[in-house]
């Protein structure tokens, strides 16, 4: 007996030294997910910020409307080209398409039936494309249809047994299957809204926004669609999209493409079930009047364009239309009043605190707080808040004591494992039920240890490339600062809210006397290409801006042929440098064009010239051939 | 003279060892100004860095709720009891735990004694406490057994926190190799 209390004991001792390893281990691990999470998240919002860079950047061209009007290509009306009416009826010739023998995808019929949507559900799971013609021929039907409905979409559940709402899917086929197959497709039975941000980011955008129209055509009772702010086609631009539907049709894409823009502006804004519960992709802002959302135009509102910075609405507007009429001006303003009401629907986030402040990260709508939602809810006589717009870990989150709901179906939205997706069902009651789900890239279930820190090695990666583009710049001489100072400089510099300190060993190396050493961080990092012969000012311009950069180069591009003139070239570069107040001589801008017009015929192949400021990581290239290897066996398998 | 009272065997068996006692027995309520801050500018500031992470305060006010003190003295590389953890928070009541805040300052010290507290396991203790289970002597031991020590012993685990920490810690035959076990939990 003795010995058995002996033992007792040691067990007892041994016990509590596993446990107490473990909880530090599992502290650990959170903290590592945590600013993984932190990264993810602090990057997408500085995207975001970099997109009201760019409109400001259009509002900045506006003003120097006049200097370039008649001075060579007028580069204004190329880039802020007054969109063409959505609502006229586009030419499009999709019975004119002639589509092979050889093709062997879905061939759809309209009216479309069950059959239809079975044969693009399988034809997707299959990895096959929908040929153009059936594309254009869904997307001209999608856009009668829904010209036909008003901006704000009632429902009520005495017609349905239960309503599925979902957020967010973002390209995401696996995730658009995997709710179809957990909880049911779309039908009388099964009745679906999806919230908006069909699109961008993910691979599978067009096939998502496919099936997506073509069970709102099937079933328009039973399917609704409310816009989301990547239902726009700047935004289609910056963030793939764009480049998505080029790929897979490089003879229509631009046609399609045009048809999508109009598609997507004639999207409801708004749904409500029941008289009360508001469903809405981004949120509300103080000024948000339900009643004048479903009065206006809201084809309107194509794409951020038309927008100008948040806190410098009507008078930049009125500032930018000097010189036209007076009555010109005034029904500006009107429209201006219009498209910030709309985008307040589109990209406002809920906060803690009371009051409704501008959404400066996002670039459009507002912050707001319990304080407006109550009053707008009170109003309208509403009960809850349903919106999406924001990752959440869990797919889901209530704020605001429960009168707001974010849902976002998109799960591992940053990375493999970063979180669960998730909708709601909500029944005669009015109670909403949640279900979750995680798709899981490969077959063998990965352990929470795994997942952490593949998540944290992509997040780390996407932040050493964004350090890698400061760095082409700074030059500092000696290559060693202190921790202290490199947090501050990278903190002001990136203007990314994270935890550098705690970060440090993961992206520098410190001497032995506790100093940084600078280039440590970026020794498996380089440029894409070599890179052209630049000065420092101009390749950290090009290295920091480049994104935006592809984007002006994309608008100007019209016939998406992936070349512009030189002339263009300079002109957007010269006005664009001007922009950001960088000082950079014409003959730094020529040199430049002229090494970049690689063939010397007058034109550049602008993807080639920006392939030099994508940063690549060298010792990369095995991880990539193993990932590939792995989507591709994923395909087959 | 009474009779001595013979020993009786007492009908029910003693109680099962009291979990281990925190670092600093019978001394009074910790008291955080007695504690002399011993850490660097340059920890101070990782620390401060790392606490940051933690604060879930909307307007970012520099405070976490006492349930995640514990959390993040291990995330910087302490291992203290649950109980230790309890101590040096003043042994609050469960509702605070959530509820009551503490700053960086008010941080500072907690985090200092706990640093400084000795035994905090070994490699070869945490190896020795393991081969305890070592049916066999073979530098292995049953996963089954582990996790039943784990959940019912000393600071008890949740079903959920075993299962976490012993996945894919078996082999085929249930069994753990504790030293390459022991490697894993210590790494970072």
């Amino acid at each position: 007996l003795f010995c058995s209390t002996t033992s007792r004991g040691s067990s007892m001792k041994a016990a509590v030294l596993i446990q107490r390893w473990y909880r530090r281990y599992m502290a650990r691990l959170e903290m590592r997910r945590r600013y993984t999470w932190n990264i993810f998240q602090s990057i997408e919002y500085a995207g975001e910020q970099d997109q009201l860079q760019l409109s400001s950047f259009f509002t900045f061209m506006l003003d120097n409307f006049t200097q370039l009007n008649g001075n060579g290509p007028d580069l204004i009306s190329q880039l802020l080209d007054p969109v063409v009416d959505p609502w006229l009826d586009r030419e499009t010739c999709y019975n004119l398409i002639h589509v092979p023998e050889s093709y062997t995808g879905p061939r759809l019929s309209f009216p479309l039936s069950v059959a239809d949507t079975n044969a693009l559900l399988s034809a997707f799971k299959d990895q096959q494309t929908l040929h153009a013609r059936y594309v254009l021929q869904l997307l001209y039907e999608t856009k009668k249809l829904l010209k036909q409905m008003p901006n704000i979409v009632h429902l009520s559940t005495s017609y349905y047994k239960e309503i599925t709402i979902c957020g967010d899917l973002h390209g995401r086929l696996d995730d658009l299957l995997l709710i179809f197959y957990k909880n049911g497709l779309p039908s009388a039975e099964t009745p679906y809204v999806f919230n908006g941000d069909f699109v961008d980011r993910g691979k599978k955008s067009v096939e998502v926004v496919i099936l997506l129209f073509a069970f709102l055509l099937l079933y328009p009772d039973y399917m609704h669609l409310n816009r989301g702010n990547h239902e726009d086609h700047i935004m289609n631009l910056r963030y793939g999209f764009t480049k998505e539907v080029m790929q897979k049709y490089k003879t229509h894409g631009r046609e399609i493409l045009q048809l999508f823009q109009d598609v997507f502006s004639l999207l409801p804004i708004a749904t409500v079930i029941d008289g009360k519960i508001l469903i809405v992709h981004g949120g509300i802002s103080d000024q948000t009047d339900l009643d004048f959302l479903s009065s206006i135009e809201r084809h309107k509102v194509s794409g951020i364009n038309q927008l100008w910075p948040p806190g410098v609405r009507k008078n930049n507007f009125l500032h930018i239309h000097r010189q036209l009429s007076s009555f010109f001006v005034l029904v500006n303003t009107f429209i201006c009043f219009t498209l910030e009401q709309i985008v307040d629907i589109l990209w406002s986030d809920p906060k803690i605190q009371d009051g409704c402040s501008p959404n400066t990260f996002r670039g459009g709508g507002c912050y707001f707080g319990p304080d407006v939602t109550q009053r707008l809810l009170l109003q309208h006589g509403l009960q809850l808040l349903i919106r999406s717009h924001e990752c959440k870990q869990e797919g889901y989150e209530f704020c605001h004591n429960g009168k707001v709901i974010t849902i976002f179906s998109a799960s591992n939205y940053y990375e493999e494992g970063s979180n669960r997706g998730a909708y709601v069902k909500l029944g005669r009651e009015l109670v909403p039920r949640f279900y979750q789900y995680q798709v899981s890239r490969t077959t063998r279930k990965l352990t929470l240890t795994q997942r952490v820190r593949a998540a944290e090695g992509s997040a780390l990666r996407a932040l050493k490339e964004k350090l890698f583009s400061f760095y082409i710049c700074t030059r500092l001489a000696s290559g060693r600062v202190s921790v202290c100072e490199w947090a501050l400089v990278l903190e002001s510099v990136l203007r990314l809210d994270l935890p550098w300190r705690t970060l440090r060993p993961h992206l520098a190396r410190l001497a032995p006397d506790g100093s940084l050493e600078y280039q440590s961080c970026f020794e498996d990092m380089g440029p894409g290409i070599p890179l052209p012969q630049v000065t420092p000012n101009l390749a950290e311009t090009l290295f920091r801006y480049r994104t935006d950069i592809e984007i002006i180069f994309n608008i100007i591009d019209k016939d998406h042929s992936g070349l512009i003139s030189i002339e263009e070239f300079r002109q957007t570069w010269r006005l664009f440098s001007a922009h950001l107040g960088v000082a950079i001589d014409d003959s730094a801008i020529d040199d430049l064009a002229r090494s970049i017009d690689f063939n010397k015929d007058g034109s550049i192949d602008f993807t080639e010239f920006l392939e030099a400021f994508r940063v690549v990581h060298k010792l990369d290239s095995k991880d990539q051939q193993l990932h590939e290897k792995m989507d591709g066996e994923k395909r087959t398998g | 003279m009474a009779p001595k009272k013979k020993e009786e065997p007492k009908p029910a068996a003693p109680a099962a060892p009291k979990p281990p006692e925190p670092e600093r027995p019978k001394t009074p309520e910790f008291d955080p100004t007695s504690v002399t801050l011993e850490f660097t500018p340059e920890q101070i500031e990782d620390f401060k860095d790392a606490f940051q992470l933690f604060d879930r305060t909307p307007t970012n006010e520099m405070k976490i709720t006492y349930a995640q003190c514990g959390d993040l003295i291990r995330a910087l590389g302490q291992n203290p009891t649950n109980a230790e953890i309890m101590y040096v928070l003043g042994k609050p009541k469960a509702e605070d735990m959530n509820s009551k805040m503490l700053d960086f300052d008010q941080f500072l010290p907690i985090h200092q004694h706990i640093c400084k507290a000795k035994d905090r396991g070994t490699f070869e203790d945490f190896v020795e406490g393991l081969r305890v289970f070592d049916k066999e002597g073979n530098g292995t031991v049953m996963g089954a057994e582990l996790r039943h020590v784990l959940a019912t012993l000393g600071e008890k685990m949740r079903e959920d926190e075993v299962e976490q920490l012993m996945q894919n810690q078996e082999d085929a035959n249930g069994c753990i190799n504790y030293e390459a076990f022991v490697k894993y939990i210590m790494a970072s």
